[in-house]
């Protein structure tokens, strides 16, 4: 593997006795788009602060091709960052704020109107040069201040949860807006989320966080198909997890007893499990259906609740053994409908999809 | 984790904020502290050491007296300032801005109206053969002038006054913050309008009047320049048996002890206002 | 329905009728006494026989008058911008910082403020009389800039909790130093803080009294000290006509705070 571009090497961070984040270790390549998506207080915040400068980790480095960025002041990182709350210096128009880092650079005057030309017209805001941040809505406010951030081509840019006061149609938009903006500029983005469609929607890669580590990092696909652990299968996409004993593995593949004493050929075996260990399913919603398929396992469940949602039902059910567990299947034509309330039926899906955690 | 950790640790901290406050602190410490601790030290000195300062001012008639006018001039004020207010602040809390604005400058121009302005209009309206008694007795009212000024009649009116914005402003602000929703709904409950000021709008309104009315109670035992001018002899106030006994009468002593019982006693009123109000809402009402 | 304004029934003629007598309550002093400076009787007979300027030119020609009110302006002045600086300083350090204490400082800053004048008035001046500072401009200065610094304080650190601090961090990863955000951002953000607080405690210097009457010497007189003596002295009506300008100079202090605000605050 070539150098890294950005390298974040064992950063720790504590706050008296609590550890913040615990050794997080991070390789990003130029030009990646990068999401760091968590519960709140999962680290990932604090970790976009240590390289932003604005928290000096207690221990661990960060690299920005090869050199450490520890020593250097926040100022003189050149470093882009768009931040939670709206953040454009309110006595400035739009075209001022813009070129304030160009300013503070001291930059000939006829590069600073050029390129705050070329930025506001990068963010589609080129009519607005003139208007004050209060005349602004939210999403607009959010596009100037990513327009400040480029201003100065920073080789990363940081955004810590840009979307997050915006409504829901606003950001499906605004992240369109963002996607293109990384396409066109090339530069590297670390992207600090909750919300994980929105990771899945705009990254390369996404690195997990939980309690101050990293759960997994990889795609929005091996996060999706192939969760590490219990907690990423369960933070990502919906889940259902059935408490089973592992009676075997052979070739790759495990067999389980569910806890109605069914018996589960054909899962696919991630982690080494002893015989007769605990351990959880965990099916996806979706991956259940109504009606059988060769090969595919089999749960007897009564009905409680069953609702039509267009593309797909959602179903709740509830196990012999008393789990409650939620259904999406597709509501196409090959699978009947037969979800009355109250009734008990079979539902079925395939092992190969479904993952075995240690209890 | 997101914000405060952030603030915690902002990296723009300069020096700046945590020691901004020194030169503030040198200049109330040196000139404000030390004086007024000077000050108290001396009621306990001047002479002589001992508590003869006090026993002088509680034991005599005329001073008691002083306190005991003290208190009930700044009770009337204050009793007179809420009954007054109240009604205005509710009309300002709801009227039309455009109007209320209008009235809102009528406020703050006597508020930052020079306080003597203020008190030497009242003067000379209030003298026997001012405009007021002209008027009462061309109308036919009163025959003889009546004694308006150098009594408690002149302090008061003068005093309410001065007193009148520091009451109706901070009120405007509480009955603003009452959802009119919990009158309408009051209404619906079937209480009618008596019975949803005494019920609903009343209790509602009450830290805001205990607040106002307590920070009037505090400036007016304290206040100096109004009942100078507009009260008399057989009435005076503290601050100006304080001002007196030092200015006059070269008596530091026994001016500090009373300019002890008066920072006391108002420190005392300060500190329960604290707790009603928390200092922030204090500060805010300026 | 106590709370809406047009389903107050006959309840609203009333107060408004209160509310508007209330009004000329309050507006009856400051117009009485502009209408009195232009009446030409001595003995403030009202309404007056006649019309004069008399009044003001006895006041323009009197030199202790002019010297009284320049005396005041220079202390104001100076005060004023004291109290701003030293308060810019402390609102800062009250609102940012983090240390033990905060709370408690902040009540010791404002205490000034709630503390009877003439209580600091007697301490103030006992303490000068030992150091030597009764009666000279810097004494003066010293003893109004400690009044006016609450009044610099609450705006500025008002003005200062309602400014997200984000924003100066944006200003810093922008790549203006510490130093720079501040002075660039954060400063012309909180202006409007700044400016009332430059309004107030000029305003708390310049109309202060009781503080004034005990530093005051033959040669060194304020304007509220001259008032404060005529007035002891007698009711004549230059001091009415004192008064109306002091009125007029309050009334463009008044449009001048409120366009500036119109101004700043788009």
């Amino acid at each position: 593997m070539t150098r890294p571009f950005l390298s974040i090497r064992a950063v720790r961070k504590t706050f008296g006795g609590f550890v913040a984040v615990h050794d997080v270790t991070i390789d990003v390549p130029k030009g990646e788009f990068l999401t760091f998506l968590g519960p709140s207080g999962s680290g990932k915040s604090t970790t976009l602060y240590a390289i932003a400068g604005f928290q000096d980790p207690t221990s661990g480095d960060v690299l920005l091709e090869d050199k450490s960025l520890l020593a250097v002041p926040s100022h003189k990182r050149n470093i882009g960052m768009v931040f939670q709350r709206y953040t454009l210096f309110p006595h400035l128009s739009v075209a001022e704020n813009v070129a304030f880092p160009l300013r503070v650079r001291r930059r000939p005057d006829s590069e600073v109107k050029r390129k705050v030309a070329d930025m506001l017209a990068l963010v589609r805001l080129d009519s607005f040069a003139d208007r004050y941040p209060g005349a602004l809505s939210g999403g607009q406010q959010q596009r100037v201040a990513l327009a400040r951030a480029l201003a100065y081509d920073p080789p990363i840019l940081l955004m810590d949860e840009p979307l997050s006061a915006l409504d829901k149609k606003l950001r499906q938009e605004i992240q369109a807006e963002i996607r293109r903006i990384h396409r066109e500029t090339g530069v590297t983005i670390l992207y600090v989320t909750h919300d994980q469609e929105e990771a899945l929607h705009l990254s390369d890669r996404i690195a997990l966080f939980r309690s101050g580590r990293i759960a997994q990092i990889g795609t929005g696909e091996d996060l999706y198909l192939r969760p590490e652990n219990e907690f990423v299968a369960g933070f990502i996409g919906n889940s259902n997890f059935l408490p089973a004993e592992h009676l075997e593995t052979q070739n790759g593949t495990a067999v389980v007893r569910l806890a109605d004493g069914s018996i589960v050929k054909g899962v696919k075996a991630t982690h080494k499990l002893d015989r007769g260990q605990k351990a959880r399913l965990m099916v996806r919603p979706e991956a259940f259906r109504l009606t059988p398929v060769p090969g595919n396992a089999s749960l007897a469940v009564e009905i409680i609740d069953a609702a039509f949602f267009g593309d797909r039902r959602r179903v709740v059910a509830r196990t012999a053994s008393g789990e409650e567990i939620d259904l999406r299947p597709t509501s196409d034509a090959a699978e009947p409908d037969g979800t009355a309330a109250a009734s008990s039926r079979q539902i079925f899906f395939d092992p190969a999809s479904a993952f075995l955690f240690p209890a | 984790m997101t914000g405060s950790a952030f603030r915690r640790q902002s990296f723009a901290g300069l020096p700046a904020d945590s020691g901004g406050a020194l030169p503030a602190l040198a200049l109330v410490g040196l000139f404000f502290i030390v004086p007024v601790v000077a000050l108290l030290l001396r009621s306990v000195t001047d002479p002589e050491p001992g508590l003869q300062n006090y026993a002088a001012l509680f034991g005599s008639g005329t001073y008691v007296r002083v306190f005991l006018n003290t208190f009930l001039v700044a009770a009337v004020v204050t009793f007179v300032t809420i009954v007054v207010a109240f009604p205005v602040a509710w009309m300002l809390a709801i009227m039309p801005p455009a109007l209320g604005s209008i009235v809102f400058g009528i406020i703050i121009l006597s508020m930052w109206t020079n306080l003597l302005t203020r008190t030497y209009a009242w003067m000379v309206l209030l003298q026997r053969t001012g405009v007021i008694n002209r008027a009462l007795m061309g109308i036919g009212i009163i025959h003889e002038p009546l004694p308006l000024i150098n009594n408690l009649t002149g302090v008061t009116i003068g005093m309410v006054y001065i007193m009148l914005p520091f009451m109706i402003l901070p009120l405007v602000g509480t009955l603003r913050a009452i959802d009119p929703m919990t009158l309408r709904a009051a209404a619906l409950c079937g209480a009618g309008p008596l019975q949803a000021f005494r019920r609903i709008l009343l209790p509602l309104s009450l830290p805001g009047i205990a607040a106002g009315g307590l920070m009037v109670f505090v400036m007016s035992l304290g206040y100096f320049v109004t009942p100078a001018l507009l009260g008399g002899t057989s009435n005076m106030m503290l601050a100006e048996m304080i001002a007196q006994t030092v200015q006059s009468l070269l008596n530091w002593g026994l001016g500090s002890a009373a300019a002890f019982v008066l920072l006391a006693v108002t420190m005392a009123l300060y500190a329960i206002q604290l707790r009603l109000v928390g200092a922030r809402r204090l500060a805010g009402g300026l | 329905m106590l709370l809406d304004y047009d389903r107050l029934g006959w309840l609203r003629a009333a107060l408004a009728g209160f509310t508007a007598l209330v009004a000329a309550f309050l507006l009856l002093p400051v117009v009485f006494i502009i209408l009195l400076s232009f009446g030409s009787s001595r003995w403030l007979a009202f309404p007056p026989p006649g019309w004069t300027l008399k009044w003001y030119q006895e006041l323009l020609a009197d030199p202790a008058w002019i010297d009284a009110a320049l005396t005041s302006a220079r202390i104001a002045a100076m005060a004023a911008v004291l109290a701003v600086l030293i308060g810019l300083l402390a609102s800062f350090s009250l609102v940012r910082g983090e240390f033990r204490g905060r709370q408690l400082l902040r009540g010791l800053l404002l205490t000034p403020m709630v503390l009877p004048v003439v209580v600091f008035a007697i301490a103030i001046y006992a303490f000068f009389l030992r150091i030597g500072l009764a009666g000279t401009t810097t004494g003066f200065v010293i003893a109004h800039t400690i009044l006016a610094l609450p009044f610099a304080i609450i705006p500025i650190a008002t003005a200062l909790e309602g400014f997200d601090k984000s924003i100066e961090d944006a200003a810093i990863v922008c790549g203006a130093s510490p130093l720079q955000a501040r002075l660039q951002i954060t400063l012309p953000s909180i202006r409007i803080g700044i400016f009332s607080a430059a309004i107030f405690s000029f305003l708390a210097s310049w109309d202060e009294v009781v503080v004034a009457i005990f530093m005051a010497s033959p040669t060194l007189q304020t304007l509220p000290v001259k008032i404060w003596g005529s007035l002891r002295a007698d009711l004549s009506p230059v001091v009415a006509a004192a008064s109306s300008l002091l009125v007029g100079l309050t009334l463009c202090l008044m449009i001048v705070t409120a366009l500036l605000r119109r101004k700043l605050s788009r």
